[in-house]
């Protein structure tokens, strides 16, 4: 158990992404002119491709359409109100719509397609303890409710 | 020729044991601007030190009102504000930023082999946070003490005239720097490990620490709605919690709960690491079941999510929730278990040195246990109905955050104090500390635990004179417990001024804050670590050099 | 000295890599760590940092996590709606009336626009085009400092009707009497307005009876499905108003508007702090500080102001289409 490696290199890195900089020639020693000169050429041609520069890019065509549709998306959730499918028929359909909003925004505006599968666990773990936190209270406040309504009634008739 | 120097990156080691991080820049701007994680934990731990003095110096004054039924030396109004007071500098100032902001940012990156934390000046604000929100909190001393209890519970906390808003606007503005000081160590330690060091490298420390942070950032924005939303009916009467205005008052109490929970989690896991690291090295020996203690801590972290209504079992919530939660609470003894067989496996056949941080180790071991399982008492909606809001809660919440958090910090603290002041303090004093410390938690929260289940009620200022003896022995131990404290700041303090220089390893650990001197350079590491074995590996590999006084590596025979 | 030797030896036989903790490049390293580099490493390239992409990828994840922070903060908010909306639907059926649903389609247009144009600006961003990019904020802004005057219309429109939070709630108009009530439930209109008078004629007659005079009766027919129930659903008249002998609101009304403006306000103060934020940026973009190697923090504050968007996307129905 002595000495076993340190004459050994190091160990293959788990980060491909995050080069030892005693081991690769790195990029930070250019010129910043350079650098940015030589991007939007570079860029361009690599713009469906997201191995090129830190992240991927977003096609223009792509950022319209997607506004697009949340525009409509907006004259749908606006127009269904006038229509009646009972209070929890339109109240479901009006989240509905603005859950599939809220889902093109994340994916292609907030990038999450593109992105590293952790964030987009981030956001679902966040939206997980919502509902647990939601769910256990609305479960809970339709027990005592009625103890509030009586506390209410005689409050009120007390004052007068 | 033996000398297994790692490569050509080792240059000729130089005596320049003068410039570290302390020394590094000098004035007081310096300090109040740094960047360094080291210099923002270390002014974290001076002032996490100094708000505990006062959550002291406030549980001595009830205390000691608790000698006699009726009144001792203060009445009954600012009896209230004295224990609430206690309460919330000791939750929100003291335990949950302790061990992750006062030792975490010291330590934490030491370990991972990084050279700071992800976002530095992140790290600084959150410190400055601290000291507004304990600003905020000092303002409610100064004009008219909170007497809410630091459980804030409406209706009387928007109701009452006592200053509720700064102290609860405080409190809203600690979490933010808790919530940043969480954010900051997950991204380090998803994004800062050096090469080498996988997952299942990390120390337990960070493990821990990781795990606190989640919960964190997770749970600590609602307690900050919570808090403002309380502030709003407070100032403008909306009606949310307030019953006479339509409002839920049961509401806050789930809204608080869903925070507070993690938050006792918050404030214990970052304790299990500090165990975790003191417990193998002063026992020389590997710690038992990595695995299962770093995934266990994720585990705490994720259940302790889901219990928040055991504190509510008697608030009208309904039975079906209540029995749910006092099931998913029962589990969350298995993973807590799971940490303390293997710490007691990993002293199984190791060679036991009973250095005062391992005595604070041992001393958690057992005093934490009691907590716990008096928690699964608790768990148990019968016996819940009977024992809530009585002192048994108070002695089960003291025995895991004063025996169990408290223990630890002072565990880590005298096992890290000679990495960051580098300076040895006196291994007597701070035996018999440690003694008086255990002899003082346990004399004054033991009897608790029988008031309680006799029916001493909690928060209260007068009561039956049978209760009398059992109240004035938690006093005595109370002042112990409190001597043990002052006799501790007076050999640390004395160690500072006068105390003998300290080695870099004078622990024999084998974790990465070992390996640079002490105190650390300002750059902690001059070339990223290459890393190639576990945290817990190699202690045959060292001894103990007296010259040093530390542990150095055994040469090998060929030198 | 033996100190040094203990380390570089202790450091040899464990992890290796790490070696004498004295600089051999010079005894003051203001920034560590990148001596080799000659200093700095690159231009916003923070020193803790080895690359830009770990710089990139860093602070990607903070944001995440800051947006989780967000999420949560928020639903405390969103659980108080849930949970008054479900105890009490007639107030917030009540008060939906009065709130303008053009002004709240239109502030989401002007976020959703809003949203585009910080998305495009990342590109921007990270392909160098320093003019698109600062014109692309300047509409960020301006969309925003939009929904910021809007609400502010809103707001004042509401001041003047008195409808405030807690007791300071005092209409100045009844619901019938709102436009965009007598638009959707004509007869429910005109039968509360035949209910008041009576219930004012009969007062009157109380009041002020003059002996002789014999009391002028207002004699109101049974109501239709039409009228009726429009005005049970908001609490104007049955069990749950606060005036059982006229039309009137429903108990605890002013509850809406307390979450209201909480809500509202909570997310304005959010699109304020966005607009300093990209002020900021505006400055710094103009300057030409951002390209393919250092876009962080454009991408960092779209995305918040993405999270903005999405928290006002739920907003719109919750409040503004309510049934």
């Amino acid at each position: 158990m002595q000495g076993s490696s340190e004459e050994q290199p190091p160990e293959p890195r788990e980060d491909a992404t995050r080069p030892n900089p005693k081991l690769e020639p790195t990029e930070q020693d250019e010129p910043e002119e350079a650098v940015r000169r030589e991007a939007p050429l570079a860029a361009d041609a690599h713009a469906a491709h997201d191995d090129h520069g830190l992240a991927h890019t977003m096609p223009v065509w792509m950022l319209v359409a997607v506004l697009g549709a949340l525009m409509g998306l907006t004259i749908l959730t606006v127009s269904v109100t006038s229509f009646d499918l009972g209070a929890e028929g339109n109240l479901v359909v009006a989240m509905v719509i603005a859950t599939i909003k809220a889902a093109l925004v994340v994916t292609f505006f907030m990038h999450l397609f593109w992105d590293k599968k952790f964030h987009l666990i981030l956001f679902l773990t966040a939206i997980l303890f919502v509902i647990l936190f939601l769910s256990m209270s609305i479960t809970d406040r339709g027990e005592y409710q009625h103890n509030i309504d009586v506390y209410q009634s005689t409050n009120a008739a007390a004052a007068k | 020729m033996a000398s297994p120097s790692a490569t050509a990156d080792v240059v000729a080691p130089r005596s320049s044991s003068s410039d570290n991080y302390l020394t590094h820049d000098k004035g007081v701007l310096s300090w109040i601007f740094t960047l360094d994680h080291k210099r923002i934990g270390v002014m974290y731990l001076c002032s996490v030190l100094f708000a505990f003095a006062l959550g002291g110096f406030f549980a001595l004054l009830v205390r000691t009102e608790l000698l006699t039924p009726g009144k001792t030396i203060i009445d009954h109004d600012t009896y209230n504000q004295m224990f609430t007071l206690h309460g919330a500098i000791m939750v929100f100032l003291v335990i949950i930023p302790g061990i992750p902001a006062a030792l975490g940012n010291i330590i934490m990156p030491l370990q991972l082999g990084a050279k700071d934390v992800a976002f530095p000046r992140m790290n600084l604000a959150s410190y400055h946070l601290w000291i507004v929100g304990a600003v905020f909190m000092l303002t409610s001393l100064a004009i008219n003490a909170v007497d809410t209890g630091w459980t804030f519970y409406t209706p009387y906390s928007t109701t009452t005239s006592t200053a509720v808003v700064p102290a609860a606007f405080g409190a809203f503005i600690l979490g933010f720097s808790s919530i940043f000081t969480g954010l900051n160590f997950i991204v380090t330690m998803h994004k800062m490990r050096p090469p080498g060091m996988t997952w299942f490298r990390l120390p337990l420390f960070c493990w821990a620490l990781y795990s606190t942070a989640l919960i964190q950032v997770l749970a600590t924005p609602v307690i900050g709605i919570t808090l403002l939303m309380m502030i709003i009916e407070r100032t403008v009467h909306i009606g949310i919690f307030d019953p006479t205005l339509g409002g839920d008052p049961v509401l806050f109490q789930h809204f608080f709960w869903f925070y507070s929970h993690p938050a006792v989690y918050i404030m214990i896991v970052p304790a299990f690491g500090v165990i975790g690291e003191i417990i193998p090295v002063f026992s020389r020996k590997r710690i038992f079941g990595y695995k299962f203690i770093a995934i266990s801590s994720l585990a705490i972290a994720f259940l302790g999510f889901l219990v928040w209504g055991h504190h509510m079992f008697v608030s009208g919530q309904s039975v079906l929730a209540g029995t749910i939660f006092s099931a998913i609470t029962f589990l969350i003894a298995i993973p807590t278990a799971i940490k303390v067989f293997n710490w007691i496996t990993t002293m199984y056949k190791g060679v036991i040195h009973l250095d005062t941080p391992m005595l604070y180790a041992l001393a958690f071991l057992w005093v934490f246990t009691i907590g716990g399982l008096t928690g699964v008492f608790l768990a148990v909606m019968s016996v819940d109905v009977h024992l809530h809001d009585t002192y048994f809660v108070v002695a089960h919440f003291h025995y895991v955050m004063m025996g169990g958090a408290i223990t630890a910090f002072m565990g880590g603290l005298h096992y890290w104090w000679p990495k960051f002041t580098g300076k040895v303090y006196d291994e007597k004093f701070g035996r018999f500390g440690a003694l008086l410390v255990f002899i003082g938690l346990n004399v004054t929260f033991f009897p608790q635990f029988i008031l309680g289940s006799r029916g001493m009620p909690r928060r209260y200022y007068n009561y039956l004179p049978e209760f009398q003896p059992l109240h004035v022995l938690s006093t005595i131990g109370a002042y112990t417990l409190g001597l043990g404290f002052l006799l501790t700041a007076f050999y640390l303090w004395k160690s500072i001024k006068s105390g003998k220089k300290a080695a870099a390893n004078p622990w024999g650990g084998a974790t990465l804050e070992w390996q640079c001197s002490s105190p650390p350079p300002y750059y902690n590491f001059h070339k990223a670590p290459v890393i190639s074995a576990g945290p817990y590996d190699g202690y045959e590999n060292l001894m103990y050099d007296e010259a040093v006084g530390g542990y150095v590596p055994r040469k090998s025979s060929s030198t | 000295m033996s100190e040094s030797t203990s380390e570089s030896a202790a450091s040899a036989a464990h992890k290796g890599g790490h070696g004498a903790p004295a600089p051999a490049h010079g005894g003051h390293d203001a920034h560590g760590g990148h001596d080799a580099h000659g200093g700095h490493g690159g231009p916003h390239l923070a020193h803790h940092f080895d690359t830009y992409q770990q710089q990139f990828d860093a602070g990607k994840l903070g944001i995440w996590l800051f947006l989780q922070t967000e999420v949560l903060f928020f639903s405390g908010l969103f659980c108080a709606y849930t949970v008054y909306r479900g105890m009490h639907p007639e107030v917030f059926v009540y008060a939906h009336y009065f709130l303008n649903t053009t002004m709240g389609a239109i502030n989401t247009c002007v976020l959703l626009i809003s949203s585009l144009t910080a998305a495009w600006a990342v590109r921007n961003a990270q392909l160098a085009q320093r003019k698109l990019l600062v014109l692309n904020i300047i509409i960020t802004i301006a969309c925003a400092c939009t929904f910021m005057v809007v609400k502010f219309f809103e707001y004042e429109h509401k001041f003047h009707d008195g409808l405030l939070p807690g007791p300071a709630f005092h209409p100045t108009e009844q619901v019938w009497e709102l436009e965009s009530f007598k638009h959707k439930h004509p007869e429910a209109a005109e039968y509360a307005e035949k209910l008041t008078k009576a219930a004012e004629a009969k007062e009157h007659a109380k009041a002020g009876a003059k002996p002789g005079e014999a009391a002028e009766a207002v004699v109101v027919e049974r109501p239709t499905e039409e009228q009726l129930e429009p005005l049970i659903k908001a609490g104007v008249i049955g069990p749950l108003a606060e005036d059982q002998t006229r039309p009137s609101k429903p108990r605890n009304a002013h509850v809406f508007f307390g979450i209201y403006f909480f809500m509202t306000g909570l997310h304005g103060i959010h699109v304020l702090g966005g607009i300093g934020v990209f002020i900021w940026l505006l400055l710094r973009a103009n300057k030409g500080e951002f390209g393919p190697k250092y876009f962080g923090p454009i991408d960092y504050a779209a995305l918040y102001w993405h999270l903005v968007d999405l928290i006002w996307i739920y907003l719109f129905p919750l409040l503004y289409l309510i049934h």
